[in-house]
């Protein structure tokens, strides 16, 4: 597999600026405390997890399948809740988040997956406007926002295709268009090049890592080995729902390590 | 969020579900209207028995009090006056003993007998009476136990008079006929209701991801609820009014005289027709509540 590379932007804006390393006072903005999960089989996802993210991160979280990435997004967005340990989020603890104030807590989050979850009967534009129409109709300046959205994926010339009639890098990049409209603080990639040739793979990394420096936060799982090593972002890495690696600028796998 | 965005937003995604999943949505529509139709044939037939045999009970809730030849009139008159104002009596009159005899003889054919006693100076032995219609035939033998005690009461071993085996039986086809009326609704009501949930349940599994996405991306569980209620609405109330369209029809077809058939009037029609329309808006909407909720348990 060979990628065309591009140089990522830069880690953060401190270090855009050249001054040094980033000194970092602010509260941690995601915090896993021993978390465990085990679903209702009896299998447990992620076991006595502890980790912090603070603002404008960007980690990875990898690990091969079944090792608990997808897990640690799920637990992330509340559409599971923590068998054990804490999970908290902009300091609020989600397993006392009552399930009527969960659609606050998600429009604060970007959330994109693997298979896109792009509404096929719907025109670029419209699914990107579909995420603003559902929770808050009556906002002004919807179109402005919409192309904004799309300008900053480079779909502006794509507004009025369908899903189909794009590609799926072209597709991903709809999805992350969309997870942007709400201007999220934490945005959250499930696996966002899984369906993705290396190329489109890494152009999604890319506009990932854009996003982060524009200041959201980024939590990306993957088993993407290539997009990892490249990026030079720290590394969760994950085995049996364990974190056993927490590295900063890590690469997928250490020295010695074998792929599963 | 500002209201007639959000209200033209989810009216226009009920709308389009509809149209979408127009092959789910007629076949709801089409079996929520026969299950509205048998609620309100039943609710119209029962009304009919229940309006014979009410005829029956007004016929059979009269008591008879009969008065001892002794007591003045006006006391007569103030007993009279005191039952007429008990809520249960619909209205009080006096038949003297001419009356009674004139009854005695025209409608149980005693004119010889009474005639025979008069000659050999045996009088008018009928005593006069306070005939009481009573608006409910559950009230006559509270009343009579009531008027019993009356010192103004014929001494004889019977001073009041009803028909003691009617009643009962009376009382008896009403309650069958109303708790059969209200099972039958009940019944269809459920019928009804399962279909709407069923029908609503397609649709959000239909549209699994699109509420999928809504939810991710911060939709409330209302906006997410609320299109599912207004096609449930839309579906029970047009449903409603094509039952009801119906069942008017049947019954102008065959009513005479300012009523429909089964000589149901128009105002109690018109009652039907409203029931009808406001179940449908609360069995479609409490069935898409229904049949939304397990989509948005996570």
């Amino acid at each position: 597999m060979s990628i065309s590379t591009s140089p990522a932007p830069p880690r953060t804006a401190t270090q855009a600026t050249g001054n040094g390393p980033p000194v970092r006072h602010d509260p941690p903005i995601i915090v896993f405390e021993t978390v465990s999960k085990t679903y209702a089989n009896g299998v447990p996802a992620v076991q006595d997890v502890s980790f912090t993210v603070r603002p404008r991160d960007f980690v990875f979280v990898v690990g091969a399948s079944g090792a608990g990435k997808s897990t640690i997004i799920r637990l992330l967005i509340r559409e599971e809740t923590a068998s054990k340990g804490h999970v908290i989020v902009e300091g609020q603890d989600l397993a006392r988040i009552r399930h009527r104030h969960l659609p606050r807590l998600r429009r604060k989050m970007g959330i994109v997956f693997q298979d896109f979850k792009l509404l096929p009967n719907l025109t670029v534009a419209q699914n990107v406007a579909f995420a603003i129409q559902v929770t808050d109709p009556g906002r002004s300046h919807l179109k402005e926002k919409v192309g904004e959205a799309l300008y900053i994926v480079g779909l502006e010339d794509k507004l009025n295709n369908f899903p189909t009639e794009l590609s799926g890098g072209e597709q991903q990049r709809v999805a992350i268009a969309r997870a942007l409209i709400h201007r999220p603080r934490i945005f959250l990639a499930d696996e966002p090049t899984g369906n993705l040739d290396p190329d489109a793979g890494w152009g999604i990394v890319q506009l990932l890592l854009q996003i982060n420096h524009r200041g959201a936060t980024v939590v990306m799982a993957t088993h993407n080995r290539e997009v990892v090593d490249l990026s030079k972002r720290r590394v969760l890495a994950m085995e049996g729902g364990r974190l056993i690696r927490d590295e900063q600028e890590g690469q997928y796998l250490k020295e010695g390590e074998a792929i599963l | 969020m500002n209201p007639i965005p959000a209200l033209r937003f989810v009216v226009g995604v009920a709308l389009q579900n509809i149209v979408r999943n127009r092959g789910i949505a007629f076949a709801s529509l089409l079996t929520v209207t026969l299950t509205l139709l048998g609620a309100g044939a039943a609710v119209a037939v029962v009304s009919a028995l229940d309006g014979v045999l009410h005829q029956e009970e007004t016929q059979a809730s009269v008591l008879k009090v009969f008065m001892a030849d002794h007591v003045s009139f006006a006391s007569i008159l103030n007993l009279q006056y005191s039952l007429s104002s008990e809520p249960s009596v619909l209205n009080a009159t006096f038949e003297n003993k001419d009356q009674a005899a004139k009854q005695a003889a025209s409608g149980l054919g005693l004119g010889n007998a009474l005639k025979i006693l008069q000659q050999t100076g045996g009088g008018n032995p009928l005593p006069a009476s306070i005939n009481l219609h009573l608006r409910n035939i559950g009230a006559v033998s509270a009343i009579n136990n009531q008027v019993s005690t009356s010192p103004l009461l014929y001494p004889g071993p019977h001073p009041t008079d009803y028909n003691k085996d009617v009643i009962p039986r009376l009382e008896r086809y009403i309650f069958a006929a109303q708790l059969g009326g209200a099972i039958m609704v009940a019944v269809v009501g459920a019928v009804a209701l399962v279909i709407i949930t069923i029908s609503v349940r397609t649709a959000a599994f239909v549209r699994r991801q699109e509420i999928e996405i809504m939810k991710l991306v911060g939709a409330t569980d209302w906006f997410v609820r609320w299109p599912f209620l207004i096609e449930g609405v839309i579906v029970g109330v047009l449903s409603a009014v094509l039952a009801s369209a119906v069942l008017v029809g049947i019954g102008l077809a065959f009513g005479s005289g300012g009523n429909l058939a089964l000589g149901i009037g128009l105002r109690f029609a018109a009652l039907v027709v409203l029931g009808l329309i406001v179940g449908g808006a609360v069995l479609g909407s409490f069935g898409s509540f229904v049949g939304i909720r397990r989509s948005l348990a996570t």
